[in-house]
């Protein structure tokens, strides 16, 4: 599946100038020329490691200011480390950004040649590119427009077709799905996951959790400029986003301190059948979902489940008051309740488990909870969830 | 070092193509004129300094130019320094203008120098070859022998310019005085040029100092090509191995400086 590294860093770290001051630039220009001296400067990465294998997928994730960005630039050439060494093999393709490395002055266009240019490519190659690159972009007329008057949708949606019509053997994208419409982003997942199985590598920087699990195998998480973690996308992601209900829920601190006087589900958790908890299950296995609700006014309220796939299907979900299940309480107006799954039917994949706080009288719905799990196993099956059925010999008429 | 950026200028030709292609023709876009303000702007300084100079201050032609009114005096030294001034003014503009660019894409940089210079001579040297025609055909005593050896008088030329930009550029992007600073010295570099009078009105005691300007010998020297004959001298060679010289300084600057364009742009 994977072939040779295409990407290669080793203890890559980047500095930026501070240029506060007009004798911050003369300095710097100064140590910059003689080839030493202190710079003022803040650092954006530090020691990043990492190897990109041919044909693999990596996705890249972090806060703000990370240093997400600088690294992708790093590796797209643009900028050079301060310290560390960056091996890059093959033809690359980078996305940065919005702009997305076109001229504003520049049509659309002209842009393409541009681009093309850029690759290698003789005004004649590129010609034979061009038809092919405006249907994909899809921005009617506004192709002989200077790319300052575009939108920054129609930006993404040009430099996504230029992408796919130049086939990089690298592919860098940083956070460009999340600019284009919903169509589009369909669009172009479907040709990212074309490209992915046509044996192309794809390095994907974006703060949606959903196309780095769909489009990516592995994940790299930077914080603060430094690796935190790197491993199979969905451990990744799940640490990230765990960290960022930590992260909110410390920051919301003080305000959650007054309990507010609406029903919620104060935890929730999944576990086994014996009672441990658990995030993996194989196909068929029993999954309990325990949790406990809150109800302001002491009277059980209506918890509602649902289970949707990684990607948003929903598969199944039912309210605690279809059953006729009333959750007892356990105590200064929480109620504890469970819900087991036995012979899990789900196909193997992602899901998220849901859960809601209703009103006692079930009519409104407060809080939403989610905890996600996996199921595996082999098979191959499709659709969301193993249905009971037999195969049996049929008659003629 | 990545392997995008050490690639070789062979290996960019096309993109170099395309930046001056679109550097010509973007140059007037949105402009009804068109190109022709390439040509009518130089076209008004000439007409300016040869009214100035040669009906007010009554400046005249040496004898060793015959058959030449002072607009051909002027003409054929002024139209290389509008070459050379103006694309090292755009040279070394091109790396902060092309920011957006240069921020998202891994490519040299020096491209967009290159493609700045080469798109201002290709113009120019259009206009140029079209007054020459006009003058001749008005009479002036233009000596079309001499236009092979002035082209290769051109190179040095191009040479300097270029090196000039470079290194200008490189220090722009870093410290933006620069561009205010290079104004400033340009008009001074042209009236310290003999361009609009012949070398020998500068006292003799000045003479050299004005000579080791690399700009005044290679206007003097277009000047005896084109109005009397074609001719190389011994100092043609030095003075192209000064220019050498000044575009390796110039190379060397913006690629010490180039890798961290993008921190400062």
């Amino acid at each position: 599946m994977s072939g040779p590294a295409l990407v290669r860093l080793a203890g890559v770290t980047k500095d930026y100038p501070k240029l506060a001051t007009d004798a911050d630039r003369l300095r710097t220009l100064v140590s910059l020329l003689v080839g030493r001296g202190e710079r003022p400067h803040f650092r954006a990465l530090e020691d990043i490691g990492l190897e990109v294998r041919a044909g693999e997928s990596v996705g890249l994730i972090g806060e703000n200011g990370a240093g997400k960005s600088t690294l992708l630039k790093i590796i797209a050439g643009v900028v050079r480390p301060t310290r560390g060494t960056v091996e890059v093999q093959g033809r690359v393709s980078a996305l940065l950004e919005l702009g997305s490395g076109f001229h504003p002055d520049y049509t659309g266009r002209e842009n393409i040649f541009l681009s093309s240019a850029v690759m290698g490519l003789s005004r004649r190659e590129a010609r034979s590119k061009v038809d092919a690159i405006i249907e994909f972009a899809d921005i009617g007329s506004h192709i002989d427009e200077p790319i300052k008057h575009y939108s920054s949708g129609m930006v993404v949606r040009l430099g996504f077709a230029v992408a796919t019509a130049l086939r990089p053997e690298l592919l860098i994208t940083d956070e460009v799905l999340a600019v284009g419409d919903e169509s589009f982003q369909k669009k172009c997942v479907q040709w990212l996951q074309g490209y992915l199985d046509g044996g192309g590598t794809l390095l994907l920087c974006s703060h949606s959790m959903y196309h780095v699990q769909t489009l990516c195998r592995k994940t790299l998480w930077v914080h603060h400029g430094r690796a935190r973690a790197f491993g199979e996308s969905f451990d990744v992601t799940r640490e990230y986003l765990t960290y960022h209900e930590e992260k909110r829920r410390s920051d919301a601190k003080p305000a959650a301190a007054v309990p507010g006087n609406m029903p919620r589900i104060e935890s929730a958790w999944i576990e086994d059948a014996t009672g441990a908890r658990r995030a993996t299950f194989r196909q068929g296995e029993s999954l309990v979902v325990q949790g406990v609700a809150f109800e302001p006014d002491g009277r059980s309220p209506v918890v509602l489940f649902g289970i949707v796939r990684a990607d948003g299907t929903p598969v199944y979900g039912s309210p605690s008051s279809e059953a006729g299940f009333v959750p007892a309480a356990a105590g200064d107006r929480r109620f504890a309740f469970a819900v087991r799954f036995d012979s899990l039917a789900l196909l193997p994949g992602k899901y998220t488990l849901r859960l809601h706080a209703l009103d006692p009288e079930g009519l409104r719905l407060f809080d939403t909870v989610e905890n996600e799990f996996v199921v595996t196993g082999e098979t191959r099956d499709f659709g969301l969830v193993r249905m009971q059925h037999a195969w049996t010999q049929g008659r003629a008429r | 070092m990545s392997a995008q950026r050490s690639q070789t200028l062979f290996g960019h030709r096309w993109l170099l193509y395309e930046l001056t292609r679109r550097e010509i023709f973007s140059r007037y876009a949105g402009s009804a004129g068109g190109l022709a303000w390439t040509v009518l702007q130089p076209l008004a300084q000439l007409a300016i300094f040869a009214f100035v100079f040669s009906q007010v201050f009554r400046a005249t032609v040496p004898p060793a130019y015959t058959g030449v009114t002072y607009t051909g005096f002027v003409a054929v030294a002024l139209w290389p320094w509008i070459m050379f001034s103006e694309s090292v003014q755009r040279g070394m503009a091109a790396v902060a203008a092309n920011a957006g660019l240069i921020r998202k894409v891994a490519l040299p940089c020096e491209l967009f120098v290159y493609a700045s210079v080469i798109a201002c001579y290709a113009i120019h040297l259009a206009g140029f070859a079209g007054v020459l025609v006009v003058l001749r055909l008005t009479g002036e005593n233009i000596r079309l022998e001499g236009v092979p050896v002035a082209l290769l008088l051109m190179v040095p030329y191009v040479l300097l310019a270029t090196g000039v930009s470079l290194a200008l550029g490189s220090l722009h992007t870093i410290v933006r005085d620069v561009e205010h600073g290079t104004g400033l010295v340009l008009t001074i570099v042209f009236y310290a040029t003999p361009i609009l009078y012949p070398i020998t009105f500068v006292p003799e005691a000045w003479r050299g100092l004005v000579m080791a300007n690399p700009v005044a010998h290679l206007s003097e020297r277009l000047r005896e090509v084109l109005l009397t004959g074609p001719s190389l001298t011994g100092s043609d060679l030095l003075v192209t191995l000064a220019c050498a010289a000044v575009f390796a300084a110039g190379l060397w600057t913006f690629r010490r400086l180039s890798p961290y364009f993008e921190d400062f742009l």
